[in-house]
């Protein structure tokens, strides 16, 4: 399984890294924005400011201009004009004939003729940036009627200085933008230390599954001390850990009993053999470890290929070829293959019910063959060996039945353990792998079934069920 | 009878050799595939026994070679490898039988003659004999010494497949499987104790005893005189 995170831009860069960069980024973008505003609110409100100087200004020239009647008048006008203009610092005042000759100015308003046309045929609200020299003005401009020139307006520009408002701005945004950097890199700083914080539990989930070895498999995550949104993940860690350690072990386990297995006969083959040579022997005495030895490795042999088969169980096995069987019919040909056996102890083999399953027939033979030879070997001479079967509407129950000694209830799990018994200090005899009800249990498990032994006064069951044919 | 093997395994090919020579068959070993199937196109054999991992050219490839000549000999194959999907595209190519290393030789031997004697017209006999002991197919009858004998119907099976292939070691597993039909390796001695009960009813009271344990290998009823 791979987790893609190539398609974030960052790839695989640590969490941490994200998270700051992320709260520089949100941070940076937010102050940024606010700056902004301000920053127009103010140059908006300076803009209103001049504006009331400005529009005030107008009026009382419109005023002044409209008290002007005659060419002679004009004389008047430098002096009319030098009168409502006192008191205002940085005010320029030009005013222009129809012909756009300065009849008017004030000694700063040197602003270009056509700009001032231009800026007054679009009418007094829409106030203009002049530049003049190194200064700049706001100004607004307007075409004025008054008493000359035959009723033709007259244009009049105002304008004030503004080169103090755009100083302050100035500093203004330096102001910002060195409060955004300071704030960006202050808030990344704080991102770090609170990503490095929160995510401080993930680095001891880190810390505790490395512990984890094959050796170490019972070790757990601490569910309790983790946040709510790892406990879940620390949770479904530790039940991962707790299925490898059952397989682990059992598969250790396994192992060791197949060294164990296999180093008795292999050492009994040794002995035997290394004994034969140590001196000159006849023909038959020969004969007798050679035949020995065969039967040795036939038990062996059929070891290996038993513990294959569980192998392959393990991996999934395939259920070759399945068909319908009828389990009367082959719980019979089982009986008659063991009958002789049976009959030597005395024992009775009975069947009870009938049932149809939709499975392998060799595979089932040697399921059911498996139980009733461990039926067989475990019940008491002289009692009754009994199989009973019954088809319900969802499955079908297989029960083998004999008497012989209560298995001990720690036990009962565990006989479908490989190489399991009962009784660690009974030798096996030369017959059995000790995989026979392991084999049995893979069987049914790959037929979709279920299979389950009970104990009690002396009867030993083993029930199995299995899906119905359908 | 002639046989070829194709086997690259040292060992196991010369004591397949040696084993299959000792029970009378005339053998050619080849340790290659390439070798194997040339041998097997340009001489006459009654049966070959391959191995599927070779040297050369696989044990299917051989398989197909002769099969593509339009020889029909029956071929057994041997394999390490118990898989499923081997066994069927065996089949699929026209392998007669299928053996899993390890192996017992007294099984391969006993497939071998099946084998062969596939090929050869069943006898029609309704009396089979050895010494005195005769088991007769149309009453279901068997004697011994003029004395009638009673045995089970799994007895009857028993000593009928004895009879047939007398001379013959036959190794439980194919005795269970011709007998009971159990095709599997069964954990418990159940051939032996039938085998002990036939013994008892056949063998006990009459001399001389004709089936005998081959230790290790299995049982054989011939008449040691």
């Amino acid at each position: 399984m791979r987790l893609s995170s190539n398609m974030s831009l960052l790839g695989n860069a640590s969490i941490t890294l994200r998270l700051t960069l992320l709260f520089v980024l949100a941070s940076s973008a937010v102050l940024l924005a606010l700056g902004l505003v301000i920053a127009s609110s103010v140059e908006k409100h300076f803009e209103e400011q001049d504006m009331e100087v400005l529009t005030g200004k107008m009026a009382l020239t419109r005023h002044t201009l409209a008290q002007l009647n005659s060419i002679d008048d004009l004389a008047h006008i430098t002096h009319m004009m030098d009168n409502s203009l006192v008191g205002h610092h940085g005010l320029e005042v030009l005013v222009l004939n129809p012909q756009h000759q300065v009849i008017f100015a004030t000694p700063n308003a040197g602003f270009a003729i056509n700009v001032v046309a231009a800026s007054a045929a679009k009418g007094p609200s829409f106030p203009a940036l002049w530049l003049l020299g190194a200064l700049s003005y706001r100004g607004i401009a307007a075409e004025l009627p008054t008493g000359l020139y035959g009723g033709s307006n007259v244009i009049v520009a105002v304008a004030t200085d503004i080169a103090h408002h755009q100083a302050f701005m100035r500093a203004f945004r330096q102001t910002l933008w060195l409060f955004v950097a300071g704030a960006a890199i202050v808030s990344g700083v704080l991102g770090w230390v609170a990503a490095r914080r929160g995510l401080a539990p993930l680095r001891t989930m880190r810390e505790q599954t490395q512990a984890v070895t094959a050796q170490q498999l019972s070790h757990r995550l601490s569910v309790e001390s983790v946040p709510t949104e790892l406990a879940e993940l620390a949770q479904s860690l530790n039940e991962m850990l707790a299925r490898l350690e059952e397989a682990f072990l059992r598969l250790s386990d396994f192992s060791s009993d197949i060294a164990h297995e296999l180093r008795t006969p292999v050492s009994n083959l040794m002995t035997q053999t290394q004994v034969a040579l140590s001196k000159a022997r006849d023909a038959d005495a020969y004969r007798s470890i050679l035949e020995s030895n065969a039967e040795e490795y036939e038990r062996m042999a059929r070891m290996i290929a038993d513990m294959l088969l569980l192998a392959k169980a393990d991996n999934g096995l395939v259920v070759p070829h399945r068909e319908r069987l009828q389990l009367a019919t082959e719980v019979q040909a089982l009986f008659d293959y063991y009958e002789a056996v049976a009959d030597e102890k005395g024992l009775h083999l009975t069947l009870q019910g009938d049932a149809e399953v939709h499975a392998d027939r060799l595979m089932m033979r040697r399921a059911l063959g498996n139980l009733l030879s461990n039926a067989v070997r475990h019940a008491m001479p002289g009692t009754t060996v009994s199989v009973r079967m019954a088809a319900r509407e969802d499955a079908v129950t297989i029960e083998m039945v004999n008497t012989g000694d209560t298995i001990a209830p720690e036990h009962l799990e565990r006989v479908f353990d490989r190489f399991f018994r009962s009784d660690p200090s009974r030798q096996r005899g030369s017959d059995g792998t000790g995989l026979g009800l392991a084999i049995t249990k893979s069987i049914v498990a790959a037929h979709g079934g279920d299979i389950h032994a009970t104990s009690g006064n002396g009867v030993t069951t083993f029930t199995l069920q299995l899906p119905l044919a359908n | 009878m002639k046989i070829l093997i194709v086997e690259d395994e040292p060992k196991t090919g010369d004591y397949l050799k040696q084993g299959l020579m000792e029970a009378g068959f005339s053998v050619d070993l080849l340790r290659d595939g390439v070798d194997g199937l040339h041998h097997a196109l340009t001489e006459s054999f009654d049966l070959a026994i391959l191995d599927v991992m070779l040297p050369g050219l696989d044990g299917w490839g051989i398989l197909r070679g002769i099969r593509r000549a339009g020889k029909d000999m029956p071929v057994l194959f041997l394999t390490a490898r118990d898989a499923v999907d081997d066994r069927v595209k065996g089949l699929e190519l026209g392998a007669d039988d299928y053996l899993v290393k390890p192996f017992a030789f007294s099984e391969l031997l006993a497939r071998v003659r099946t084998l062969l004697r596939r090929g050869a017209k069943t006898t029609g006999a309704e009396l089979l004999r050895v010494a005195d002991l005769e088991l007769d197919l149309l009453r279901r009858r068997v004697t011994r010494a003029g004395k009638r004998i009673d045995l089970t119907a799994k007895e009857f099976a028993l000593l009928e497949l004895l009879l047939r292939r007398q001379g013959e070691v036959l190794p439980r597993s194919l005795i269970a499987s011709q007998v009971w039909d159990m095709n599997f390796d069964s954990d418990t001695n159940v051939i032996e104790v039938a085998m002990r009960r036939l013994r008892a009813k056949v063998d006990d009271s009459f001399e001389p005893k004709l089936i005998r344990t081959v230790r290790g290998m299995g049982y054989v009823l011939e008449n040691p005189l």
